[in-house]
């Protein structure tokens, strides 16, 4: 194991610790201002969904980091890259980490906002981990977009709650929350946040790509952690989506199409992590639908589920891993066999797949007794397709396991270590004991509904040896299962059929073409904005030039337009301001570079004159410094340049076309700002200026001089985002020139 | 004729610029000017001594570093405010309070962020300009 992955597995197991020692004080949380202005606040609650998903991400995380400590070297072995490639995985695997105990623990709307998007960037950099491969990069670039774009819907649905009840607190909005249609469309939004983020249909087909990422990421975030962000999401607003009957009966419409959808095409897939990534799907389907049902059942059994699913899921992926390291396979119709010379990992990842199957004596069965029960309470169609549903899950958890693990030994191997086999046998030893004292996963989870529902639940979860309705559907569900499990000939083309169906006429055909329609448009903007330096002014003066018209012809001019005198001791300024205009005339007719730049800085100096006239020497000081430093470095720059083709460029002559549009956009552009200059300026303005405001407070400053005054001081902040800016120009142009060296 | 003038310039163009930086609170100037007129005083060696010349004679080559050092100046009494728990960049004394004096200069913290001011546009201003000398020198070498 590397000093990383001990690290990483250290922090989790710490953050473990402390939950469960935080969560047996009764919690506990701190609350900090943040930015008092804008009513934010640092407010971390360790309640009982934050207990769960704490636990959660530190509990798989501790096993993920163990196993990526044996799984990582061999993987970047096997593309040939350096070992140092190591540190930024586990980086960004313990950003995940902490960003996912933050999401789950935050009480601040925008809080939980900053750690949501934190969590996709992590998963963005994760995904696209093997940076060579084209596909783990498309795969990444869609999981932050989707994932991404659907955050933007949970930000707006928070700034409808800010600005119905005035704060970000979660725990007040829930307080304040009455039913009403805000209130509906603001939880509407941020459902569809979490259903993104959980990969419900129709956001499903990220998850499936993102399986470009190495092993532990795909088991760690996109099965047990990130992936249950959303239904996290849906816990923690849930006293918001119960306000509205339709979100509820949405969710379980979500929840069921997710099942079936992701049930269906796991069973057509060959790749083992597809298989599971699909299955996620149609997992998380449950819990939404769950979420859907309500009542005191539903919201402790979606709970439950997430801890069940998370266990058993991860199990099954990092035995993914081990598997293809093993034998150096992925696909199930080249695996098989391997539960002789894999015994331990047979029998760790068995139990996992027995609880996902919800065998009895793991934890899997009482999370579907939830499930039935929950379901059944409803109506009749909800249980049968919940049976279904469940039906399905055990028969394509079965097609796993016995794919992998019996039958003739297809491929190979050389074994599998022991630090990719232990975190499968400990995560499906947990899933055993589950079954076997499922009191604990039962009190974290009535803790959990209590955080959502806002009262106590006790709901319980024992074996009872009748024929009550729960365990008849469990058992139809096993028959069902089995017998879909034996005749997979009969099906199978039917199911392929759906699933190129699904992939032509999918919701990822429509990311597909927003995506290209987006290229193109910014494309097509960038090849009108910077094609030369024409078009790029005209781009910038032509829009801003006509909004300005638009102004002055809105504004009332009555009083504007007054031709004043000139008085004796205004004759100085006069002569200057000829010269300034005499100078710009003179900017248009010289060919060499050299004669242009000095008649331009004539202009320069003229206008310095004016300030000095017009009693502005700050101004006037800036306005020489200014304009001899960039004569100057013009002159340097011009001397970089070849002769020839300077001497070449002012041979040109102008292209006909040019001879006279040129001088017409420059009067009507002279025009233009000569009309606006002169309305402005005939009209005195009337009460205090920001500058009247300026010269009184100067003295409360400690100044005697204004324009200091307000550079360091009243405008200090814009002065220091100018210097930076300067300092950037610096390291720019010494990059440039001097190929990166400052010195 | 060009090097004396030069060489004669330097002293007096350096002096101006603190000058200016000194009596910025009062009177006409800034730290912004007075960067600009410092390395005025530079680019004149430059022009009539050669980048060489003027490397030699000048501790130019420090400018990255005073550019830099300018900018943390002016960052640190930006943040310096939010540490006493003030909203960003609260120059200190407050208003109406007494300010200790050396002459024309106050011994403010707006002073300070125009002392960063001057380092930076310094630094930054020789620096650009010894980049773009030493970019022809290598050209021609």
């Amino acid at each position: 194991m590397s000093r990383l992955s001990q690290i990483g597995a250290l922090t989790a197991a710490l953050g473990f610790g402390a939950t469960l020692a935080i969560w047996a004080a009764g919690g506990g949380g701190i609350d900090l201002p943040w930015a008092p202005a804008l009513g934010l606040r640092l407010h971390f609650e360790l309640d009982g969904l934050g207990v769960l998903y704490s636990l959660l991400a530190t509990g798989i995380g501790f096993a993920v980091f163990v196993y990526s400590g044996g799984y990582l070297p061999r993987h970047l072995a096997h593309q040939g890259r350096p070992r140092r490639d190591e540190s930024s995985f586990y980086w960004f695997l313990l950003l995940f980490m902490v960003s996912m105990v933050g999401l789950v623990t935050a009480q601040d709307l925008i809080l939980l906002f900053v750690f949501w998007d934190l969590t996709a960037i992590a998963s963005y950099f994760l995904i696209g981990y093997d940076r060579q491969d084209v596909e783990a990069r498309i795969a990444a670039l869609m999981a932050l977009v989707v994932t991404g774009v659907s955050a933007v819907l949970l930000l707006i649905g928070s700034l409808m709650l800010y600005v119905e009840y005035g704060t970000f607190s979660i725990p007040e909005v829930v307080e304040r929350a009455e039913p009403s249609k805000l209130v509906t469309v603001a939880a509407g939004l941020m459902a569809l946040a979490g259903l993104a983020k959980s990969a419900q249909v129709p956001f499903q087909f990220w998850l499936p790509r993102a399986m470009a990422a190495p092993t532990p990421v795909s088991a760690y975030l996109h099965a047990a952690a990130m992936v249950a962000a959303g239904v996290f999401l849906l816990g923690r607003i849930y006293p918001l989506l119960v306000t509205s009957e339709a979100l509820l009966d949405g969710l379980v419409v979500v929840g069921f199409g997710s099942m079936l959808v992701g049930g269906i095409l796991a069973l057509t897939r060959d790749r083992l992590k597809q298989l599971l990534a699909y299955s996620t799907i149609s997992q998380y389907g449950y819990v939404v639908v769950m979420y859907g049902l309500g009542g005191a059942a539903g919201v402790v059994g979606a709970s439950f589920y997430v801890v069940a699913h998370a266990l058993a899921k991860s199990a099954l992926f990092l035995t993914a891993g081990a598997v293809t390291e093993a034998t150096g396979e992925e696909r199930l119709s080249r695996l098989g066999g391997l539960a002789r010379p894999l015994r331990a990992l047979a029998v760790g990842s068995g139990l996992a797949a027995a609880g996902l199957a919800a065998l009895p004596l793991t934890i899997g069965f009482f999370k579907d007794e939830l499930f039935f029960d929950s379901a059944e309470e409803r109506s009749g169609l909800v249980a049968g397709l919940a049976v279904l549903g469940a039906a399905l899950t055990f028969a394509y958890i079965g097609r796993f396991w016995i794919g992998v693990f019996l039958g003739p030994l297809r491929s190979p191997t050389h074994g599998a270590p022991l630090l990719l086999v232990g975190p499968v046998v400990g995560l499906g030893g947990v899933v055993l004991v589950g079954g076997l004292y499922p009191e604990p996963f039962v009190r974290l989870a009535n803790a959990a509904a209590e955080a959502s529902l806002g009262f106590a639940t006790s709901v319980e979860a024992s074996y009872h040896l009748d024929a009550r309705v729960e365990n008849l559907m469990a058992v139809f569900v096993y028959a069902l299962g089995a017998a879909a499990l034996a005749t997979e000939r009969a099906w199978r083309a039917a199911a392929l059929g759906a699933s190129s169906l699904g992939e032509r006429l999918g919701p990822e055909r429509l990311y597909v073409a927003s995506i290209r329609g987006l290229n193109g448009l910014s494309d097509r903007i960038h090849g009108i904005e910077v094609r030369d330096l024409r078009t790029r002014i005209a781009a910038i003066l032509v829009p801003g030039g006509l909004l300005v018209l638009l102004g002055l012809i809105a504004t009332p001019h009555t009083t504007a337009y007054v031709v004043g005198g000139i008085a004796r001791e205004d004759l100085g300024l006069v002569l200057v301001l000829l010269t300034t205009a005499v100078a710009a005339l003179a900017t248009t007719f010289p060919r060499q570079h050299l004669t242009l730049l000095l008649v331009a800085a004539g202009v320069g100096f003229s206008l310095a004159v004016v300030y000095a006239f017009l009693g502005g020497p700050d101004v006037a000081l800036v306005a020489a410094l200014v304009e001899t430093t960039f004569t100057l470095l013009f002159i340097g720059v011009f001397a970089l340049m070849p002769r020839a083709s300077l001497r070449r460029l002012a041979s040109l002559r102008t292209p006909g076309t040019r001879r006279w549009r040129d001088p017409l956009v420059g009067v009507a552009a002279a025009l233009g700002a000569f009309l606006v200059v002169w309305g402005a300026l005939s009209r005195p303005s009337i009460g205090d200026s920001v500058a009247d405001e300026h010269v009184r407070l100067t003295p409360d400053a400690h100044a005697k001089d204004v324009v200091t005054a307000i550079l360091t001081d009243f405008r200090g902040l814009d002065t220091l985002g100018e210097i930076t800016v300067v300092a950037i120009a610096f390291f720019g142009i010494a990059t440039l020139l001097r190929r990166g060296r400052l010195w | 004729m060009t090097q004396i003038v030069a060489r004669l310039l330097l002293a007096p163009s350096l002096v101006i610029a603190s000058a200016v930086l000194i009596k910025g609170y009062s009177s006409v100037g800034d730290g912004f000017s007075a960067g600009v007129i410092a390395a005025l005083g530079v680019l004149a060696q430059y022009l009539a001594f050669g980048y060489r010349e003027a490397d030699r004679l000048l501790p130019v080559r420090l400018a990255p570093v005073g550019a830099v050092a300018g900018l943390l100046l002016a960052l640190v009494v930006t943040f310096s405010s939010v540490l006493r728990g003030e909203p960003l960049l609260t120059h200190s004394p407050p208003p109406g309070s007494e300010v200790v004096h050396l002459g024309t200069l106050e011994l403010i913290t707006a002073v300070a962020f125009d002392v960063g001011v001057f380092l930076l546009v310094f630094g930054a201003t020789v620096g650009i300009l010894r980049a773009v000398a030493m970019a022809r020198v290598e050209d021609e070498t």
